[in-house]
């Protein structure tokens, strides 16, 4: 940075690959701090419907209320709509209590195993009350054609399940369960350099053992050249295998491997609530939300003390 | 060469190692390929097949059931005949016993029952005991007055679950499931008044054995604890300053052995010398004895007794016979049979005694080791029973005798005397009762009077169960200071669990029995003995005092009883052994020979521990690798190894003659017998821990005793159980890394605990002391999260005027309405139903009078109730909710309920948790998941474990367990730890475990590089993170937290009260105090010891120092000593102090308070 005067980046963000459920972007020019406070908020602070209140007219299965509520609690349900939902302690509408169309979606489950077949009950058997929110798609990957459902309980004969859900807004810095991620991380890219004249050096059965030692395939030698070529930089995962197989070998040096600080490699999983690219999204509307909280606070006093230098720069810009 | 290895092996098997052992150098060595080959046949098939037949309480089941089939008959065999002293003629005899169906009386009739009945409705699981009557009641009448009633009920006998006559003896899963009983449940208990009780194993020296031990001052004894049917005595032949003395309760002093073997007819000295040995050394210690004797005048037969009978006590019960011949006779070694009133056999018996306390006194070395587990036996439930219920039946007897005397004595006998309601007294059935559930074992009869028998089984886990089934207690009293029986013994090996003991004052001496142990149980005598005469063994009566120890000639001793010699005692030895190989004779037998006594010991009494071996011809093992294929297509079974002699069991006495090889390549030309598996030497509770031999060894001492403590499931039916305390894991899962012993125990099936992913680093400084940080994430999904399990209940009482308790319709109004929300309208909380602390749960009522004459009833309805209803205490602020309501009649017929309440609980700071490693540590913080760290795959850590927790702690199998978990995660496949399971192919190698981790694209080490959830940075170092079964072990905060600001007091003293179930305060003790006053606080002290605990005003007299009181009219302080009120003051003391004060007063003490101005 020049001068010192001004921290703005411009991070750049490249999507490599986008699914339904994962994408996977590389985030440049910018460094640790915005990239896990990114990872952070996609964890912990983007807001999805969960099941948050069961109300159990009959339970006769085998499992206990509790032990239901929690298992339905877990099930992802489609959240699309959970940013512009209100929390159910802040909203007007149903002061609090958590029963409006402004804050919650109604479920109903009923069933009851009448054949001497155990009966599964899935997150397909939950009824909503509202369209848009309802339990995720589920499918076994083995079996992409069938949807099964989230398995709740087993019934046998004449057990029953009756009962009243209600989902509501969440975070998961409040549960587990509001959390819209299955996996969120990162890692830096490396850069990786062979020095070429001391892998030379170097005779062909060298050359693989030294690709070998690396626990994943970083390396692989060059079939017409018979050349070390780093075919994948990003399966490294800097455990220093090679770097000490060469000191081994009595060639230090003969590779140097370096974390890019500013680039990131991006790996968002999402539990299907929402989609894992709405996901990263909603992070970014999140973030820049929470910033704006900081910068429009207008007690300067206050807000002096809780940032220091930092609100005095976001005040002056 | 490794090809040729291949072809033997079984596909399926993981012997690869057996091809790496060969030498990868060029240079062959051309000897070891020209070895034979040992190929080792995997034996491992062996061990499940074992347990299948033998079970893990198969120990407790064969006890129980040689009782009931033979023990129990031999009993009523031998007490058949009841006569009436006044006429002889008159009888009852018993002609057959036998044990019916579990069941229990209601209006005359037998309803059969079952377990699971029993535990629900507090009631005793047993069976009527019927026997046969034949009965003469008219005496020499001409009449026919012989008369026979079969089946007659003389009392119920506790049936031991799963034993022959128990209802679930030989069903399959699906009639066990539908009796309401987990098949995974091993039985060997009883269900005695609805709670499960086990009796313990119990350990004992033997009986019948000569022991060779020193006392305090260094003297060598001889004892034998002689026992048999009708006696028990215990006899020493003891070495002090060079004289034998014999020491027997009977006789009032020590006595001059050689006096007693005169007076058993062994008049001539020279004769006992030979007796004893030719050799001279013998002669030369036995000499002093010889001369005191005849510095006595005691020479003959007859003056002997003439000493002995005034020193012979007159407690002797036959008190028919007096002097010292009958306790000669009878008490003394009474193990060796007086025939024909030919002492010999008694006086051989003395001299071999004397002998080896000469040996002993010659050489330390022959001295008999007390703790050696050859020279122990297991007393087993079955075996005790059979004592009470001996006991039980000859009481029973005499109070029939002593009826039936009364009747017959009575001039006119209006009716037919009719023995059968005599019999069918209760007095069995609750002696029976009381004892298995009271554990006070006190039969007089047998001189036996122990206490805690048996014990409440521990279902706290699945393991707690299996391990409390396998206990063993210990004869000696734990108060013991001494460190020779608590130690770990060599001859335990196989037999008993090296690892599984508790720690503190019951550390070694309670024990534990090994996977394939097996006990014992009598055996015929009879065949044995002339199988014996048969195999050469020359008698005893024909032998004279000279032939006795000639050289190379070994004495034959069956049970403790010296048979005869033997020439060829190996041989004898071989034979005896074929013929058991051959299953010609019990296959419990042992043969030993004993090289430095010479003598060989046959023994087939019950109660010693044994275990089955691989039988090797000069070290090639009899099992071959067909044996094997035909068990694994079960065309064998373990017992038909035993039929053809490639396996049989070994005790701890016959293991001292055979060599046992480890493994079948180790085996040389000497070996006899090969093990089945090493890790069958540990037991069950040590059996659960991975890698065991690479742990430091208290390590897994631990973990024993914490397995028994952790949550998990307990048993198929654990939610159709009503335990006073279930404590449930919601989420239970199967360790990732097994051992053999969990596959065949089934603790993959009923585990406790979860896999979680460790990674072992520092983290936030919450971690100290073994602290462990959590993932609120992991726990928000449901890791560790548990349910608790309470029993309450309430019975309807019925009482002595005819009232009885009655349930109100709740008040659904008015003041008391808010507690009674959860009552349905019959007055009972309904399940699922969530209750609260204050929370009524039976709105019951009690008759305001209960005692006195009976009430109408007509009356009852007029009669005054006072409330009883019963309130819930649970923890404060947490909700519970009613899971179970039961109602059922309990044994007086009153109506009772049982609530069972639960509370699910997620881990919170505080609860403490273990890895399967003797390493435990309580939450220390709980950490959003975003703030853990995390590695480029998006892995996240369950728990952080500090690493300061390995290096003093050396637990290796852990470590080993992480990587074996990570690389079985990352393939899907289960690995294995088994105890010394690496050459076995039972446990994979580090190297297989690196290998598969490095395939799969992580580091050899189970290291992963991690960034910080924080800052987003790479961490420092590289984490060593994979999963790691832990379990959640019993002890939460919630159950412990406790504070107090004010509270209740103690009504003497009106201090706080302790503990925290009654609310109490914290201590200030004295060593706390003396801190205190070391610092100087005094004012703290004053105020903690008084202020915030007793303070009193009194009133003390200046003139006479003594207390006195306030009057509230006058308004001042009154002398009661003086009668006088000036000169009073008023002063703050502790109430305590003021107690002390008035109490030396009442004894005449006066303390007289003497003040100051302050």
């Amino acid at each position: 940075m020049d001068g010192g005067m001004s921290y703005q980046r411009f991070p750049k963000v490249k999507i490599r690959e986008m699914k339904d459920d994962m994408v996977k972007f590389e985030l440049r020019e910018t460094d640790a701090s915005v990239a896990n406070a990114l990872r952070r908020v996609m964890i912990a602070e983007v807001p999805t419907v969960a099941i948050d209140l069961v109300e159990i007219e009959v339970n006769s299965s085998v499992l206990n209320d509790e032990f239901i509520a929690h298992r339905l609690g877990l099930i992802p349900l489609t959240s699309d709509r959970a940013m512009s939902m209100r929390f159910s302690r802040d909203c007007d509408a149903c002061d609090g209590d958590g029963q409006c169309e402004f804050c919650s979606v109604e479920f109903h489950l009923r069933a009851k195993c009448l054949t001497d077949q155990t009966l599964d009950v899935t997150s397909k058997d939950l009824y909503s009350s509202d369209h848009t929110v309802v339990p995720v798609e589920f499918s076994d990957p083995n079996d992409p054609g069938e949807q099964r459902g989230i398995i709740i309980v087993k019934l046998r004969r004449g057990q029953e399940l009756r009962l009243r859900a209600i989902a509501r807004k969440g975070i998961g810095k409040d549960h587990a369960k509001w959390s819209p991620a299955a996996t969120v991380t990162f890692m830096y890219e490396p850069m990786i350099r062979i020095n070429e004249d001391l892998m030379d050096t170097l005779s062909l059965e060298e050359k693989r053992t030294w690709i070998e030692s690396s626990p994943t395939k970083v390396f692989d030698l060059d079939p017409v050249t018979q050349q070390v070529v780093v075919v994948e930089p990003e399966l490294y995962t800097y455990d220093d295998e090679v770097i000490k197989k060469a000191d081994a070998m009595g060639k230090s040096g003969l590779v140097e491997i370096e974390a890019k600080e500013d680039s990131f490699i991006f790996t968002v999983e999402s539990t299907g609530a929402i989609k894992a690219s709405q996901l990263v999204l909603n992070a970014i509307e999140i973030l820049k939300q929470k910033l704006d909280a900081v910068r429009l606070s207008d007690d300067t006093v206050e807000a002096d003390d809780q940032f220091g230098e930092l609100g005095a720069h976001l005040r002056g810009g | 060469m490794g090809e040729k290895k291949d072809s033997l092996e079984d596909p399926t098997k993981q012997n690869q190692h057996v091809g790496k052992q060969l030498p990868d150098n060029p240079d062959i060595d051309m000897q070891f390929l020209s070895a034979p080959i040992k190929s080792a046949v995997d034996k491992y098939q062996l061990v499940p097949e074992f347990l299948k037949v033998r079970g893990l309480v198969k120990q407790h089941l064969d006890s129980f059931n040689y009782f009931v089939n033979i023990g129990i008959k031999k009993i009523v065999r031998a007490n058949d005949r009841i006569e009436s002293s006044l006429d002889p003629s008159v009888y009852v005899r018993f002609k057959n016993v036998r044990i019916g169906k579990p069941s229990v009386p209601s209006d005359g009739v037998d309803d059969e029952i079952c377990p699971q009945f029993c535990r629900l409705s507090d009631m005793t699981y047993a069976a009527p005991i019927l026997v046969n009557v034949e009965y003469n009641t008219q005496g020499n009448n001409p009449q026919k007055t012989r008369f026979e009633k079969n089946d007659v009920t003389i009392g119920r006998m506790p049936i031991m679950l799963r034993s022959c006559c128990c209802v679930l003896y030989g069903k399959d899963e699906a009639e066990l499931a539908r009796l309401g009983e987990c098949p995974l449940d091993p039985g060997g208990y009883f269900v005695i008044k609805g709670t499960e009780k086990v009796m313990l194993i119990q350990e004992q020296l033997s009986k019948n054995r000569i022991i060779i031990d020193s006392d305090k001052k260094g003297n060598i004894n001889a004892s034998v604890t002689s026992s048999t049917e009708d006696r028990k005595s215990k006899t020493v032949i003891l070495m002090e300053k060079g004289k034998m003395y014999l020491h027997l309760n009977m006789f009032s002093e020590k006595i001059p052995i050689m006096v007693v073997m005169k007076a058993m007819g062994m008049e001539s000295d020279q004769e006992v010398v030979q007796m004893v040995g030719r050799d001279p050394r013998y002669s030369a210690v036995l000499l002093p004895s010889i001369e005191e004797c005849a510095n006595k005048g005691i020479f003959t037969k007859q003056q002997a007794l003439e000493y002995l009978d005034p020193k012979a006590k007159r407690t002797y019960a036959s008190a028919s016979e007096k002097g010292a011949l009958p306790v000669l006779r009878d008490m003394f070694l009474a193990n060796v049979p007086v025939r024909q009133g030919s002492f010999r056999a008694k006086c051989i018996y003395v001299a071999v005694m004397l002998r080896r306390v000469i040996d002993a006194f010659l050489n330390k070395d022959t001295m008999d080791d007390k703790d050696y587990v050859g020279n122990k036996r297991l007393e087993l439930s079955g075996q005790l029973i059979s004592l009470l219920f001996e006991d039980l039946f000859k009481t029973m007897i005499d109070n029939v005798k002593k009826k039936m005397d009364e009747i017959m004595g009575k001039p006119s006998r209006s009716s037919r005397f009719d023995p059968a309601p005599y019999l069918c007294g209760d007095s069995i059935t609750n002696g029976l009762e009381r004892t298995l559930s009271t554990g006070n074992f006190n039969v007089k009869r047998f001189r036996m009077d122990r206490k805690g028998m048996t014990q409440v089984l521990a279902r706290l886990s699945f393991i707690a169960a299996m391990g409390h089934m396998t206990r063993i207690s210990p004869q000696f009293e734990k108060s013991r200071k001494v460190s020779g029986p608590r130690a770990l013994q060599p001859s335990q090996w196989g037999m008993l669990c090296p690892c599984d003991t508790p720690e503190g004052e019951a550390c070694g001496l309670v024990k534990n029995l090994a996977l394939m142990t097996h006990v014992t149980t009598d055996e015929e005598e009879g065949p044995l003995i002339s199988l014996c005469y048969y195999l050469g063994v020359e008698d005893l009566e024909l032998l004279s005092g000279e032939e006795l120890h000639t050289p190379n000639s070994f004495l034959v001793i069956f049970n403790g009883l010296i048979l005869g010699k033997h020439r060829r005692p190996q041989h004898f030895a071989a034979t005896m052994r074929k013929l058991r190989r051959a299953g010609k004779i019990g296959e419990f037998v042992s043969v030993y020979v004993n090289e430095k006594q010479c003598c060989v010991y046959v023994a087939s009494d019950g109660g010693r521990v044994c275990r089955p071996l691989v039988i090797a011809d000069k070290g090639i093992s009899r099992i071959k690798e067909h044996h094997m294929k035909e068990l694994l297509a079960g065309v064998r079974t373990f017992d038909s190894f035993l039929q053809d002699g490639l396996i049989e069991y070994l005790d701890v006495n016959e293991e001292n003659n055979a060599l046992i090889a480890l493994y079948e390549g180790e085996a040389t030309t000497e070996t006899t017998h090969i093990e089945i598996e090493p890790f069958t030497i540990l037991g069950v509770c040590a059996g659960l821990i991975p890698f065991p031999h690479h742990n430091q060894s208290p390590r897994n001492t631990y973990q024993c005793a914490m397995g028994k403590q952790a949550m998990g499931n307990i048993a198929y039916n654990q939610l159709r159980r009503m335990d006073t305390l279930l404590y449930l894991l919601v989420y239970p899962q199967r360790p990732l890394l097994t051992t053999k012993t969990i596959e065949l125990v089934g603790y993959d099936k009923l585990g406790a605990g979860q896999n979680a992913t460790v990674a072992v680093m520092s983290y936030s400084g919450y971690d100290i002391e073994d602290a462990i940080v959590m993932n609120k994430s992991s726990l928000d999904r449901g890791f560790g999260r548990c349910i608790v399990m309470k029993r309450y209940s309430a019975v309807l009482q019925k009482y002595e005027n005819d009232t009885q308790d009655r349930i109100l319709r709740p008040d659904r109004k008015g003041y008391g309405a808010k507690h009674m929300r959860i009552l349905d309208d019959d007055g009972i909380a309904s399940p699922g139903e969530i209750i609260s602390p204050q929370d009524i749960y039976i709105n019951k009522q009690s008759p305001a009078v209960t005692r006195g004459t009976r009430v109408p009833p007509s009356e009852l309805p007029n009669i005054g109730y006072k409330s009883s209803k019963q309130t819930f205490k649970g923890p404060e602020g947490e909700s519970c909710v009613v899971d179970r309501v039961a109602l059922y009649n309990d044994r007086h017929n009153n109506l009772s309920i049982k609530f069972l309440i639960r509370h699910t609980r997620r881990p919170e700071v505080g609860d403490k948790f273990s890895s399967r490693h003797g390493q435990k540590g309580v939450c220390g913080t709980i950490i959003q998941q975003e703030d853990f760290p995390f590695s480029e795959r998006g892995i996240c850590p369950d728990l952080i474990m500090n690493p300061h927790g390995f290096p003093s702690r050396m637990t290796v199998g852990k470590m080993i367990e992480l990587l074996g978990g990570k690389a079985g995660v990352s393939c899907g496949r289960f690995h294995y730890g088994s105890a010394f399971g690496e050459p076995s192919g039972h446990a994979d190698t580090v190297e297989a475990m690196s290998e598969i981790l490095v395939n799969k694209g992580f580091s050899y080490n189970g290291k992963d590089f991690l960034y910080s959830g924080i800052t987003g940075c790479p961490l420092q170092a590289y984490i060593f993170m994979g999963p790691i079964y832990y379990q959640k072990l019993k002890h939460m905060v919630l159950d412990k937290m406790h504070a107090r600001a004010d509270g209740p007091r103690v009504l003497l003293t009106r201090q706080p009260t302790e503990g925290r179930a009654r609310n109490g305060g914290l201590r200030v003790g004295e060593m706390e105090r003396d801190c205190l006053i070391a610092y100087g606080a005094s004012m703290l002290i004053f105020e903690r010891l008084m202020i915030s605990s007793d303070p009193f005003e009194v009133q003390v007299c200046r003139i006479c120092g003594l207390l006195g009181y306030y009057n509230h009219h006058l308004k001042t302080g009154i002398c009661s000593s003086c009668k006088k009120r000036d000169g009073m003051s008023t002063m703050k003391l502790p109430y305590a102090c003021k107690l002390l004060i008035q109490e030396l007063q009442s004894m005449n003490i006066v303390p007289r308070l003497k003040l100051a101005e302050a």
